[in-house]
């Protein structure tokens, strides 16, 4: 075994009291500075693949966004704040920016809903409990892409099983008259469409976070908030919802990041339409940035992300450090 | 129980249509949630012989493969130092990789095409090997170092006594009782590869080279023909066993994720 003290004979050929006293040497020598070379060392291609190829991007979509890039002509000139002012200045983007928004809050609320309902279902214990709780989360647990597929066979405009199943129980009218609903077709059907198969992604995870942070309250601490006299939503309220207010948050902004930032759902089922009823920053990202091959506007436009994301990441960084390591 | 409907439905759903004959999927005049016509393999075998499905599969895997070697090779290091070696600067140098994990794809996937096309991958299964590694490492280094932390520091001072050295100590004795964090660290990397779509979709466009997920997504669908059956085979084949794998860890994935707040 080769010692990382660069060098340095093998630490094998010393007795251990030997080796420490060959180690008061030199400052190499001192065990402090070679454990934080070594570890520098084991953290390097860590740190080195996460720099390369998410720091570096991420300031290189920086330049992109105040360039002129396209896929096909490599050589790119500074056209300032040009991109961001296309975009502001397209009804478009508003579009996208207000669905962002709607998609982002409405299914955010419907999962957080869903999800503690669920947790707490769980979190009550019932023969099955283990088969149930593994059949909730398929949604999640299901590759979004494949389940998404799944969903537009779901939602087909004739042969969608939902409207038949509707049909069947008289709320909706048989195919082709103007109550059979053409999920994917219609503006406000479609937006609701694609949140409900986010909601339908989602809630089982937001469910299983926060079963997790059920199970870490210690049941004395409930049971004596009983005792006390505090109702359910004033134990909910007051002394569960603080004591796992880190998982939650945690919990909060994985969602929300990974909300804001899929495309597939809308790409898959209805790639921004009926007439951009449903675009989202991500696709119209996508479709300006690869697809027209503007890379400069599309770089520009999923940059527009980025303040919505960053409470997310700010609420994650200061739960982090918060903690005690 | 109307959680369990809600969220198994669409899988029955899909299975069931995978295995009707095509003309007992148009059929709106009976209950389609059963059989009118026998089952059939039909559009299996549709997928092996009239479309590059094996590949997919093939592609996938390889990525799978690829992309798990590389978030070991980087993130046992990586996730031994910050748990075990008191470094200066440890603990933001952690939360900075965890953070990365939250940089979304779409933010980077512009870029990210440059980067592709300058390494000459484009349309190329390999591109997707370079790029998945920057959500897989940041996850895996935060779940190892988490799993490192309950490795007694005594078996690695014994190991010390006996004449390791402190690389030593980690290959002699600390990887081999951390086996279970390293299985569980590969299955996430298959399995955080597999839910990937975006990537697959900016890079690839070439039939032969697509993973299964685009692959089934982009290829099964002609214009306004869809090839339902085929497609709904397609991706449960490849997405049932992953679902599954996922289901049985997914205590450790959340653990992952959460045990950042509570530990």
């Amino acid at each position: 075994m080769t010692d990382p003290g660069g060098g340095a004979p093998s630490p094998d050929a010393y007795p251990v009291a030997l080796r420490r006293r060959v180690g008061a040497l030199g400052w190499w020598r001192s065990r402090t500075v070679r454990r934080c070379a070594f570890g520098y060392a084991l953290l390097a291609p860590a740190v080195l693949y996460v720099a390369l190829l998410v720091g570096v991007p991420f300031l290189f979509s920086l330049y992109l966004a105040v360039s002129n890039a396209t896929v096909g002509d490599p050589v790119a000139e500074f056209v300032g704040l040009a991109n961001f002012r296309a975009a502001l200045e397209s009804t478009t983007f508003y579009v996208a920016l207000r669905n962002t928004v709607v998609f982002t809050v409405g299914a955010g609320v419907l999962k957080a809903l869903l999800g503690t309902g669920l947790a707490f279902l769980l979190a009550q214990p019932f023969v099955g409990r283990r088969l149930v709780r593994g059949l909730v989360v398929i949604p999640f647990t299901l590759p979004i892409a494949i389940s998404v597929l799944g969903w537009k066979w779901m939602f087909d405009s004739q042969f969608s099983v939902i409207n038949w199943a509707l049909s069947r129980l008289g709320l909706t009218g048989p195919y082709g008259s103007p109550d059979w609903p053409v999920w994917l077709g219609e503006p406000y059907l479609a937006l609701l469409s694609v949140m409900f198969v986010n909601v339908w992604r989602g809630f089982p995870f937001s469910a299983i976070v926060l079963l997790a942070g059920l199970t870490s309250v210690p049941p004395e601490v409930i049971d004596s908030a009983r005792v006390d006299g505090a109702g359910f939503f004033q134990r909910f309220r007051r002394i569960i919802v603080p004591m796992i207010a880190p998982i939650l948050f945690i919990g909060t902004a994985f969602d929300t990041v990974f909300t804001l930032s899929d495309l597939s759902i809308v790409y898959l089922l209805t790639n921004g339409g009926p007439d951009g009823a449903t675009e989202i920053l991500p696709t119209l990202a996508y479709n300006t940035g690869i697809r027209a091959g503007a890379l400069g506007r599309g770089a520009a436009i999923s940059l527009f992300l980025f303040p919505l994301l960053a409470p997310a990441m700010v609420l994650l960084l200061r739960t982090l450090r918060r903690r005690q390591w | 129980m109307p959680f369990v409907v809600i969220a198994v439905f669409p899988v029955f759903w899909m299975a069931v249509t995978a295995v009707k004959q095509e003309p007992d999927l148009y059929r709106m005049d009976v209950v389609p949630f059963w059989f009118h016509l026998p089952p059939t393999w039909k559009n299996f075998d549709l997928l092996f012989t009239r479309t590059s499905y094996r590949d997919w599969i093939v592609n996938t895997l390889e990525v799978a493969l690829w992309v798990s070697a590389i978030t070991l090779l980087a993130a046992v290091p990586a996730g031994y130092a910050l748990a075990r070696l008191r470094l200066p600067f440890a603990e933001n140098l952690g939360i900075g990789i965890f953070m990365t994990y939250l940089v979304p794809a779409i933010i980077l996937f512009i870029p990210l095409a440059r980067v592709v096309s300058l390494l000459g991958l484009q349309d190329r299964w390999w591109s997707l090997v370079v790029i998945y590694p920057t959500f897989t490492i940041p996850f895996c280094t935060w779940l190892l170092m988490g799993f490192f932390k309950t490795v007694p520091f005594e078996i690695e001072e014994a190991a010390m006594v006996d004449g390791c050295g402190q690389f030593g100590a980690l290959v002699r004795v600390v990887l081999p009782v951390s086996v279970p964090g390293l299985v569980t660290a590969v299955i996430f990397s298959f399995t955080l590869s597999m839910q990937d779509f975006l990537y697959s979709l900016a890079f690839i466009s070439v039939s032969d080279q697509k993973p299964v997920p685009l692959g089934v997504a982009t290829e099964l669908i002609r214009g306004d023909v869809f090839f339902w059956g085929s497609l709904m085979a397609g991706a449960l084949l490849v997405g049932v066993p992953v679902a599954i794998v996922y289901n049985l860890f997914l205590d450790r994935f959340i653990a992952g994720i959460t045990g950042a707040a509570v530990r």
